[in-house]
């Protein structure tokens, strides 16, 4: 079982490895950030 | 006569507390996922429910579920109606170097967040009314009896030698199941963008899971029932499962989306938490690391499986605490051994074949009522109140139009 345990976690090492650097799909853009609250005039 | 141990008393109360603190974990987690129109009455089910079910279990829940046994190992007797006879001495049964009154807190708070994980499922859409109903028979009708089954020393499934050291079955398989049950009966959310509706605040749902994987250590190291080895054991296989099953999920995601998610390693490690519940008394940690890894597979693929099936348990639910916590029950089953504690059974790694039957077993017959009641509570709470808002009010968001508050004033 510790064999086993040890090769799961060199699995996900080698995953990491081969993982894309990019999404498969285009992310959809965020919204544009709100805006900073501005101070009141005096 | 059984005698106070200090040291042991500390250690559940502060576990009922940590326990406690679940809930409330669970509403940023389940609040995070959904749409910003609809996060107050998200999280207000999961709130409402520690009051709601804090009451019932004092009053009717504990006597039901660890009450002297009826005769037939189905449901606890009566002897303890609101609290009557459980005092700040030990009970003869349950937990017996801390005071009773204790062991029913540490209880109490596991009914309380059994029901709420199931609000997840009809996120969205549900009547408020309707859900205040829904639980009140649930916590009464489906939890307490599976609680009697598995935990009482006179329960059904604790005679067959069904091991459950937390809540594998009692809490999530049921739970789980009453989710399926609960998105079939009450539909799909109307103007629902496919493939699901995108959560309106990630870091809402990572605290969320944070504060779940923190209180889950009383969940599951709490439920050695003493301040011990056994509870240093949970505390180590809950982390280590958590913890591969959280960078498991990412890494699948990241294989088959493109990207390391963050809303995957949060969801990834409940699933952790849930599959190492039944087990984490039972199991070494190098067991821990595989039910870890196993379950982030196995639950990744049910949530993808429940998209395809176009079922609308809108928070995945089913996927992540039915499935796992059915996988993390038979895992129990393979792993367990006698080594780790010499007052459960070996599994069948451990040349005991027969434990992983008796664990199917248990999963079938837990999965099986908890479908079957919560059929007919969803049915019997719909004739009184219908369980479904109008469509506009759907459409309004029920922050404002069951609760008459909005969560963002921006």
């Amino acid at each position: 079982m510790v064999i086993a345990a040890l090769v799961s976690f060199g699995i996900l090492l080698v995953a990491w490895i081969l993982a894309p650097e990019s999404p498969r799909t285009a992310a959809a853009a965020a919204d544009a950030p709100l805006p900073e609250p501005q101070p009141l005039a005096a | 006569m059984p005698t106070i141990d200090t040291g042991d008393t500390a250690w559940i109360l502060m576990s009922a507390a940590l326990v406690m603190l679940m809930t409330p974990g669970l509403a940023l987690f389940y609040g995070g996922l959904v749409r910003r129109k609809n996060v107050l009455s998200t999280i207000m089910h999961s709130f409402f429910i520690l009051g709601l079910v804090s009451v019932t279990w004092v009053l009717w829940g504990y006597t039901l579920a660890f009450g002297p046994d009826t005769g037939l190992g189905i449901i606890g007797a009566l002897d303890w109606l609101a609290l009557e006879g459980v005092t700040g001495e030990p009970s003869d049964t349950y937990a017996t170097t801390v005071p009773h009154l204790a062991f029913m807190a540490f209880q109490m708070m596991f009914a309380i967040i059994t029901p709420a994980l199931i609000t997840g499922a009809f996120a969205e859409r549900k009547r408020f009314k309707a859900f205040v109903l829904f639980a009140v028979a649930w916590s009464t009708l489906v939890y307490a009896p599976i609680a009697h089954w598995v935990w009482s020393p006179d329960g059904w499934l604790f005679g067959l030698g069904v091991l459950d050291f937390a809540g594998g079955t009692v809490v999530h398989l049921s739970s789980g199941i009453a989710a399926l049950v609960a998105a079939l009966f009450i539909g799909r959310r109307t103007g629902l963008v496919e493939p699901a509706t995108e959560p309106h605040d990630v870091p809402m749902t990572v605290l969320g899971a944070a504060l779940l994987w923190f209180g889950w250590f009383g969940f599951n190291a709490g439920s050695a029932l003493g301040a011990n080895g056994l509870a240093a054991t949970a505390f180590v296989t809950t982390n280590t499962a958590a913890a591969m099953a959280a960078i498991t999920w990412v890494t699948i995601s990241w294989l088959h989306k493109g990207t390391p998610s963050v809303l995957g390693a949060a969801i990834g490690a409940v699933a952790g938490l849930v599959a190492i519940t039944p087990a984490a008394g039972f199991v070494t940690p190098a067991a821990s690391v595989l039910i870890g890894l196993g379950v982030g597979v196995v639950c990744y693929g049910a949530a993808q499986l429940r998209l395809r099936a176009r079922i609308d348990d809108a928070l995945d639910v089913f996927a992540v605490h039915g499935v796992g916590g059915a996988f993390g029950a038979l895992a129990t089953g393979v792993f367990a051994t006698t080594a780790v504690n010499a007052a459960a059974f070996d599994g069948l790694l451990a040349g005991n074949a027969g434990q992983l039957l008796t664990q199917v077993i248990g999963v079938v017959t837990v999965a099986a009522y908890s479908a079957v009641a919560t059929a007919s509570i969803l049915f019997v709470v719909n004739l009184v109140v219908p369980i479904r808002v109008p469509g506009q009010e759907e459409e309004q968001g029920l922050d404002l139009a069951q609760h008459g508050e909005v969560a963002y004033q921006v």
